[in-house]
């Protein structure tokens, strides 16, 4: 048993040491996306492929927590054939890489074990993104791959240092590969300088307290990180609940991706199931077998128990299956680029089985994903290819005790810039940006409102110039919570002249639309969710909303009931507007019906009435409000059935919804016609 | 005739007075008035019964502008902005700058102007300084309409592209004025002239904010003063270290921010350049927390960008990290058993369970208490009894729920590691972080914590050499007599630094004679100026620039070569073939002003009037029979072998076993580790 004293100070010492190994990657890194963007993570982790130790707030959990899968897939390889001395590199997908632009470096070190045997003990790894790692277009990522061949070179697991020397072979291969050369050698150079000042430290360490003392406090506080999150499952209802949520693809129809998580919360345990999630694409909304398991510790962490270190003991309770083929654990070749979109619909799934087990103390859903969007083309003034790229945030959720943020990053990712200086931009790409606003009345309807997303747009000044988009929720909204309304979607939309232009057919998905001088790009990002029914909102928040021009007169009436005259607000007329709108909503019996499964989406079949008093025809989107969780969205497969609205028996799970002829709220989404 | 020095902390104002002529200085510490911060100061003087009217300059440093950010109590602030970019303020650059991963509660904090208080004026500049859009007559006069209507209370003007062309910012700024004459008005190209405009209009939007209280806040402590009988002006200490004038404090009350520590780290220049250590870092510990400055040559780490609150602020500060542990620092067990240490504090109020003001909950102090490494016979800065019993229970209590396997001693002497383990993590980074080895510099400390840790800490980074200053507890007041007044100006001019060149001289002729009437107009002859030039450089696709300082006429060659060195010394590399970026030009002005002359150390042969009394201190679990030292009676030359105590007033300077001091000649303790015998 280790003192409380000592394994404080050694808690202490090795989230040092990985804050000391940021600190001199991003002293010693040759590229600006590792110094300037600090898109790199390292992390402590020991020889049974446990995270021991990450600098919470600026080590992406993206991609950390798959590091113990590039760990776990050396051991396979390499078993007991592993030295003082050697060095991997790892950046495949379908082991536990995230896309091929990460690239992890692993630094095993050895110590005496209690046989006396040298054992893997504590040591460092790097996860940095790098620029370029090859494929077909510079950067690496397109929105246009079909293979993974496509998205740059594939590092299985490889040793590049034996015992001290370099694998010189391995990395001239890797590098002539590579756009960049130099940078990129210059960034490998660095993440190994790092390595080594922190197996210093460990080392350090090691002889001060001693091997078996260092050993124990990493057990300790693994399990005292495992204990406090069995004791928050414990806390939470048990059973199974099961939710699912979508990713956009189609051309002239919206033909959903779908991840479905059913969720078990035993005891102190849970156990995520994706078994019914799509089969995996030729798009790049794939990811290998680490990204799942991410979202669902990001999920569960966030709502269990926040404030806790993040180490694998907090992974122990939870158990994650991922079938193969499918876009949660897809195989070669499927392109892995969009992977941030998948991860963020396996956390919108998981939030919102998981509601159910909470009670409905969720909050709204968020943007879905990275929202990249590219400008390129020549540059006038000396000829070569600008690309300005720009990944704009949204709002976040409402939840329980306050309305959601405006236009910042979420709370599952870690905390960068997403829109670069205006007066940095105008002075190196041909382009103007015009306006930087909060988005009025994005922020999703609620008792606590979303936040709002942001609009901006940028005047293209240039020829030749194209647009490319890679981005979720422009279809689907993000949606409201226990009656909540959605966000707006994301929209990404080109002016010219007087004319607004979708420029492709799925809004989301745009891969090198041809600009022309004097066109407008513009970007405006999701609201975050609302949480609760906006008509118990109190009237105050909503003046205040409008007073702030949050929410225009026009949304307080329409989405809140709320009715402000010239003078203030006119009680009586918001009485009976907010009895109105209450009165106005759809809420019929929903039924249960079999064969209403379908491979992707969730099925709804509505009565004439129903869908006349919706406004949805068949191929419409619609979503089951749940009053105490996350809302169903379903396709309408039929119109003119018995019932007002029947689903299939594993839809009423996902509304955790017992009994029959239970009345809920429906409400149209989309009409599901793209184009 | 006396020059003084006030420091304004969270707990205690200190005071400390030279007398101009002797080079005697007397200090004291009475308690802050966090609303009244003007009448501490007088409280100060008359404790030291010094008459106002004999004291010839009057320094101090102020916490009223941070502490109005800090808790929202600024003034009601009206932003007028290019059309179109209302919510620029707002959006930022969409980082939540508060610690919110896995926290889906979180609430990211609202800008200090509410969105209904910004107006928008037609106009827009290119991005080379030009005009695109004319600035329209009757949008200015419709957006004073809607600051007026709104009861603005003062006005930032924050236009895109002014730090290049302020022409509109003046324009607006003048018509604001002819509608309004007492209202106050920031324009973001004299506060910050530099790019990237969120940085600079979030600063402008703050100096909006904290002008009228700092303006009240002067005011009062202008009259009181003249009421007084003092007829100089009152000077204010900024966050780069230097000195300001009322009139600049009141134009530009963002550059005050932070300024707290700065005093501590002037002062500890001040001393090492007098015993020749020249590179240190400087452990400044107080009541609730706790701040380091590396110093190489001499010269401290600096940054042009800083954040307070959730908000960026771009002025020339000192590079102050600071971590939350301070002698109030509470001990607390997490919901998984494990022991924590801060950042919650006891403050000032109740304070540790030992002053006995009602605080329960054990705190690095009380820990202190508990090992005999602070006395209960002396009181603590003179006025608050040390309550060891109360200490001593507050300890046990959570000893008792910790399980009771330690003893209070075992648990108090661990509070103090897990505190010394943040401090040690903190001061490794910012080497680090500079491309430094801790190991190869001395520790300076001071503050009321400071040396109590010191050299515990020094054993933990395995630094050799500790310098216990002379007064350390009033150490960052004493810092102000001596700090010269400090002009940052700054020009951005953004593109390849051989095509700049021909610009440079032009901003820095600009800058210069700018500057130089300034200082004249308070009151430095040209013999008393020193200015001081660099370019704030970069490569070409690089996003960050580096400043490099560089003499009045130097060729492009040996500025480039000076990057290049840099570069590599920050960043373990350079492309002395990549094509060398200009960002910004900068000027810093000094008023070079009369020093104090040092106070001689009383020499005298070693006596044991200075040895106070013996208790036991525990060290390593076992207690020592230790000799307490009273500094002030301390000789020129006296050796202080640890274990031992050092005690004098506002501050207790601990001697684990292992290490020795000396008294040097101006009454600095040096210690070293004892070689081992």
């Amino acid at each position: 048993m280790i003192d409380p004293i000592t394994l404080e100070v050694i808690r202490e010492a090795f989230v040092s040491t990985v804050r000391e190994m940021r600190v001199t990657l991003v002293r010693t890194a040759y590229s600006s996306v590792l110094y300037e963007g600090e898109d790199f993570s390292c992390v402590l982790m020991d020889g049974r492929a446990q995270l021991v130790a990450m600098s919470k707030g600026h080590d992406h959990p993206l991609h950390i927590v798959p590091i113990a899968w590039s760990m776990r897939a050396v051991r396979e390889k390499f078993g007991e054939d592993i030295h003082p001395g050697d060095v991997f590199l790892h950046n495949d997908p379908y082991t536990g890489g995230t896309h091929l632009n990460d690239v992890a470096m692993i630094y095993p070190l050895f110590a005496p074990g209690p046989e006396g045997a040298d054992e893997l003990f504590v040591f460092p790894v790097v996860r940095a993104h790098w620029g370029d790692v090859g494929g077909m277009s510079a950067g690496s990522l397109s929105g246009n791959a079909t293979e993974i061949f496509q998205e740059g070179v594939r590092i299985p697991p490889i040793r590049v240092v034996e015992r001290g020397r370099p694998n010189v072979a391995v990395l001239d291969l890797i590098f002539a590969n590579m756009r960049g050369q130099r940078e990129r050698e210059g960034d490998f150079n660095a993440m190994l300088g790092t390595c080594r000042k922190a197996a210093e430290r460990v080392e350090a360490l090691a002889a001060r307290y001693g091997v078996a003392t260092v050993r124990a406090a990493v057990a300790e506080l693994m399990d005292r990180a495992e204990a406090r999150m069995r004791a928050a499952i414990g806390a939470l209802r048990p059973g199974e609940y099961v939710y699912e949520a979508h990713l956009e693809s189609g051309r002239e129809r919206l033909t959903p991706l779908s991840v479905r998580a059913r969720v078990t919360v035993g005891g102190d345990a849970i156990a995520v199931d994706l078994t019914g999630s799509s089969p995996q694409t030729a798009g790049p909304t794939n990811v290998g077998p680490a990204m799942a398991p991410t979202g669902v510790f990001t999920i569960v962490k966030a709502f269990l128990d926040p404030g806790a270190d993040v180490n694998s003991g907090a992974f122990r309770p939870l158990s994650v299956i991922t079938p193969r083929g499918t876009i949660v654990n897809a195989e070669a070749p499927a392109p892995c680029g969009g992977m941030v979109e998948v991860k963020y619909c396996v956390e919108s799934a998981v939030m919102g089985a998981l509601a159910q087990a909470l009670d409905g103390r969720v909050a709204g859903d968020l943007k879905g994903g990275g929202n990249h969007c590219y400008v390129g083309g020549p540059h006038p003034r000396t000829g070569e290819t600008f690309i300005f790229y720009e990944y704009p945030a949204g709002g976040t959720g409402g939840f329980d005790a306050d309305d959601g943020s405006n236009a910042v990053r979420t709370w599952t990712e870690s905390d960068m810039t997403t829109v670069q200086p205006i007066e940095a931009v105008e002075q190196l790409y041909p382009v103007r940006i015009e306006r930087l606003a909060l988005r009025e009345d994005s922020g999703g309807p609620g008792r606590r409102r979303g936040g709002l997303g942001l609009a901006r747009e940028v005047r293209i000044l240039s020829e030749g110039a194209r647009l490319s988009v890679l981005a979720e929720k422009a279809v689907l909204p993000p949606f409201g919570v226990c009656g909540g309304g959605a966000g707006a979607a994301n929209r990404f939309r080109v002016r010219r002249g007087g004319v607004t232009l979708e420029p492709s057919p799925l809004p989301g998905k745009v891969g090198s639309f041809p600009l022309e001088v004097g066109d407008v790009v513009v970007i405006e990002t999701s609201g975050g969710g609302g949480f609760g029914d906006p008509l118990t909102r109190e009237v105050e928040r909503v003046v205040a909303d409008v007073a702030e021009g949050y929410v225009s007169i026009a949304g307080a009436a329409s989405d809140y009931g709320v009715v402000i005259a010239q003078d203030g607000v006119d009680t009586g007329a918001t009485r009976r507007a907010r009895d109105a709108a209450r009165a106005r909503r759809v809420r019929v019996p929903l039924t249960a019906a079999e064969r209403l499964e379908r491979g992707a989406g969730r099925a709804i079949r509505l009565d004439a009435e129903t869908a006349t008093r919706l406004g949805v025809t068949a191929g419409g989107i619609v979503e089951i409000v749940n009053p105490r969780g996350a809302p169903l969205r379903a396709w309408v497969v039929d119109v003119g059935g018995d019932a007002a609205a029947a689903v299939s028996p594993m839809a009423l799970r996902m509304l955790s919804v017992a009994g029959r002829d239970v009345e809920v709220e429906i409400r149209a989404v989309h009409s599901g016609v793209l184009g | 005739m006396f020059i003084a020095g006030i420091d304004v902390g969270g707990t205690f104002t200190d005071v400390t007075a030279v007398d101009a002529t002797t080079g005697r200085v007397v200090v004291t510490k009475v308690p802050s008035q966090p609303r009244a911060e003007g009448a501490a100061v007088l409280a100060g003087l008359t404790a030291l019964g010094i008459a106002s009217a004999d004291v010839r300059r009057l320094v101090h440093g102020t916490t009223v502008a941070t502490n109005a950010v800090l808790e929202r109590r600024g003034a009601r602030v009206a932003l007028v902005t290019t059309a179109g970019f209302r919510d620029l303020i707002e959006i930022g650059r969409t980082k939540r700058n508060i610690p919110a991963l896995f926290v889906p509660t979180f609430v990211r904090p609202k800008p200090v102007v509410e969105r209904k208080h910004r107006f928008e004026v037609v106009e827009r500049l290119a991005a080379d300084g030009s005009v695109l859009v004319p600035l329209d007559a009757t949008s200015v006069e419709r957006a004073l309409d809607g600051v007026l209507d709104a009861g603005a209370e003062a006005v930032a003007v924050c236009l895109l592209h002014a730090y290049l062309n302020p022409a509109h910012e003046r324009v607006v700024a003048d018509a604001t004025k002819g509608r309004r004459p007492d209202l106050p008005v920031s324009c973001s190209a004299d506060v910050v002239p530099e790019y990237r405009e969120f940085e600079r209009f979030s600063t402008t939007v703050l100096n909006a904010y904290v002008q009228p209280l700092m303006d009240r806040y002067l005011s009062d402590l202008e009259a009181q003063l003249l009421a007084a009988g003092y007829e100089h002006g009152v000077l204010t200490v900024g966050g780069s270290g230097g000195m300001m004038t009322t009139d600049t404090a009141r134009r530009l009350p963002i550059r005050t921010i932070l300024s707290g520590p700065a005093g501590g780290v002037s002062q500890a220049c001040f001393v090492g350049a007098a015993v020749g250590v020249r590179s240190f870092i400087t452990y400044d510990m107080g009541g609730t927390s706790t701040d380091v400055c590396l110093v190489h040559e001499l010269a401290p780490a600096t940054t042009a960008d800083t954040m307070i609150g959730a908000f960026p602020v771009k002025a020339a500060q000192l590079d102050i990290h600071t971590v939350g542990a301070g002698g109030g620092s509470i001990a607390w067990l997490d919901v998984d058993a494990s022991l924590q240490v801060g950042p919650r504090s006891a403050g000032a109020s109740p304070g540790p369970a030992a002053y006995g003001l009602g605080g329960r909950e054990p705190t690095v102090t009380d820990a202190n208490v508990v090992l005999g490494r602070i006395g209960s016979a002396r009181r603590l800065g003179g006025r608050i009894e040390i309550d060891l019993a109360a200490a001593r229970a507050a300890v046990a209590d959570l000893a008792g729920r910790m399980g009771g396997e330690l003893s209070v001693e075992a648990l108090a002497e661990g509070i103090v590691t897990i505190a010394v383990a943040r401090m040690t993590s903190a001061i490794r980074e910012i080497s680090i972080q500079r491309g430094h080895d801790p190991r190869d510099f001395t520790l300076i400390a001071f503050g009321g914590a400071g040396p109590m840790h010191a050299l515990a800490l020094a054993d933990e980074i395995g630094v050799p050499r500790v310098l216990v200053p002379r007064h350390p507890g009033n150490f960052s007041a004493l810092g102000l007599l001596a700090s010269d007044i400090k002009h940052d100006d700054v020009r951005t001019r953004v593109g390849p630094l051989r095509e700049q060149l021909g610009v440079l001289d032009a901003l820095f002729e600009e800058m210069t004679i700018a500057a130089q009437r300034q200082l004249e107009l308070e009151g430095f002859a040209p013999d008393r100026q020193r200015l001081v030039r660099s370019l704030d450089l970069r490569y070409r696709g690089q996003a960050f620039e580096l400043n490099v300082p560089i003499g009045a006429v130097v060729g492009v060659d040996t500025i480039e070569a000076d990057f290049h060195r840099q570069h590599r010394t920050t960043y373990g590399h350079a492309n002395p073939d990549g094509a060398v970026e200009l960002v910004n030009a900068r000027l810093v002005a000094y008023g070079i002003v009369d020093k104090p002359a040092g106070e001689p150390h009383r020499r005298r042969a070693a006596s044991d009037s200075a040895l106070g009394s013996r208790r036991p201190v525990w060290f390593g679990g076992a207690p020592y029979d230790c000799p307490v030292w009273d500094r002030e009676q301390l000789a020129d030359g006296a050796t202080v072998d640890g274990p031992a105590i050092v005690e004098e007033f506002g501050a207790t300077t601990v001697v684990p076993p292992g290490w020795s001091g000396t008294i040097d000649e101006h009454g600095n303790l040096h210690f070293a580790r004892r070689p081992r015998s």
